[in-house]
């Protein structure tokens, strides 16, 4: 058995599949309203790819494929909520990825300086408005400015190690 | 599957031995599909209405050809779009149902809504669509919201209306539209994505409209 | 310098029907899901198609009039009398 991570909408609601997750009882991959191919969840490294309003630990069981940016199993179960992850966590999220993207501009030279500067105003602007999803994805990009593809990438990690230690998950 | 089949094939037996209420059931179950898939062919009421009772006429003349390939609802409509478009290009109307994939194309959403190319979020949306499930259900669902879809769809291409009709309004499944058509799965997803995207924006501008 | 990963909103519209239609290829289910995470105004685009489609099914047929039905009989018995 397995450990991973839900992200989901307020009241449980898987954000896609518009299903209302139960806690504590087995959900089946072939569940109606859940995805034919397996019940996904997140290794932490590829929660700030789906970051959503609620954070949930999940069970897995039977069959788990690592897939891109997540997992997919035959059965998965609720476990209990990330407490830590609330809105205000959220937009503390959102600040760290900004700073990132702040100094990334102060640093920057040349082609880049005028984008990265940016960029940094739009971090800015949407982590006063919390929005951990989108600023996490624009301190990604802004990343890749200067540092291409592994840039992005290295970035992301840092926002999953981020949500690690401050939220207290366990990484595996 | 196994029962729909089953209660075809009682229905198809019923038919064949000349039970009055075996007709009476298809007929209450199709004819108002019929006629509404009739009218995207030939427009007047009055030829939609001698289009679909050919039809009727033509699927029982055909009901001991009918083999099963194809599940009798399909087989029902192919017989209709055949007449139909026959006394479409009689009429003089030439609709070009032949050609399902030269049809009007164009962006679902027009591009101004955009940022454009060398901006840095390049292709992203200058400012969002508004949010619809915060409009009240009475003026989403009500009727003149349905007039105005109704008359966007009227509005399309023949064969993107055929297959927005039969999908949406009369709740087909793609197999079933694709099959009763004879077209592709690509093709019937193009025409019914472009014929969406379109109803759409009449919705949204109706909205708009406050 | 776009990651071919990242699909922009004038992209994603386009994708929108096959989404629905749960046509997409795993790799662009999940870019067209990443996308609306993040993305609020095409989350509300998404849900308008959605909604769209619900007014189209709400289209209310016609109840078949009572002399269609009665000449459809007739044809019926015609064709029956051979």
């Amino acid at each position: 058995m397995a450990r991973a991570y839900k992200c989901l909408r307020p009241g449980r609601v898987g954000p896609f599949s518009g299903y209302s997750w139960p806690i504590g009882e087995w959900v089946e991959a072939d569940d109606a309203a859940l995805c034919v191919r397996g019940v996904h969840s997140c290794r932490t490294e590829d929660l700030p790819y789906w970051l959503t309003e609620e954070l949930w630990e999940i069970e897995l069981d039977g069959e788990v494929r690592q897939e891109h940016r997540k997992l997919v199993s035959e059965r998965g179960r609720l476990e209990r909520r990330v407490e830590g992850w609330t809105s205000s966590s959220a937009a503390a999220f959102a600040e760290a990825c900004a700073a990132r993207v702040q100094e990334r501009a102060a640093r920057a030279a040349g082609d880049g300086a005028e984008r990265l500067a940016e960029l940094a105003g739009d971090a800015a602007a949407n982590a006063a408005k919390g929005a951990a999803a989108l600023v996490g994805y624009i301190a990604a990009r802004a990343a890749e400015v200067d540092g291409g593809v592994d840039g992005y990438a290295e970035e992301r990690l840092a926002q999953a190690r981020w949500l690690v230690s401050e939220l207290g998950l366990d990484a595996g | 599957m196994a029962q729909v089949e089953t209660a075809e094939a009682e229905l198809l037996d019923a038919l064949r031995a000349g039970q009055e209420s075996a007709f009476t059931a298809l007929v209450q179950q199709y004819q108002p599909s019929i006629l509404r898939v009739a009218r995207i062919y030939v427009q007047n009421p009055a030829t939609a209405e001698e289009v679909a009772q050919e039809t009727w006429v033509a699927v029982l003349d055909g009901l001991d050809r009918f083999e099963g390939r194809s599940s009798l609802k399909t087989w029902i409509f192919r017989i209709l779009a055949n007449i139909a478009r026959t006394r479409a290009q009689r009429d003089g109307r030439s609709l070009p149902f032949s050609s399902f994939g030269e049809e009007s194309g164009g962006p679902a959403v027009d591009p101004d809504r955009f940022a454009p190319a060398g901006e840095r979020w390049a292709g992203h949306w200058k400012s969002y669509p508004e949010r619809w499930d915060t409009v009240p259900e009475e003026r989403l669902l009500g009727g003149e919201a349905r007039r105005r879809v109704e008359s966007a769809i009227r509005r399309l291409p023949p064969a993107q209306q055929q297959v927005v009709t039969l999908r949406d309004i009369e709740g087909w499944s793609a197999e079933e539209v694709c099959s009763a058509l004879e077209i592709s799965e690509a093709n019937q997803r193009v025409l019914l994505h472009r014929a969406r995207s379109k109803v759409r924006q009449a919705l949204e501008a109706y909205l708009a409209q406050g | 310098m776009l990651l071919s990963e990242d699909l922009t909103c004038q992209e994603l519209v386009e994708l929108v029907t096959e989404y629905i239609e749960g046509s997409l290829l795993p790799e662009d289910r999940d870019r067209f899901e990443q996308h609306v995470v993040l993305c609020d105004g095409c989350a509300y685009y998404l849900e308008q198609m959605r909604t769209t489609i619900d007014v189209s099914g709400s289209l209310t047929e016609e109840a078949i009039a009572p002399e269609a039905q009665e000449d459809l009989l007739r044809v019926f018995r015609d064709w029956k009398a051979g």
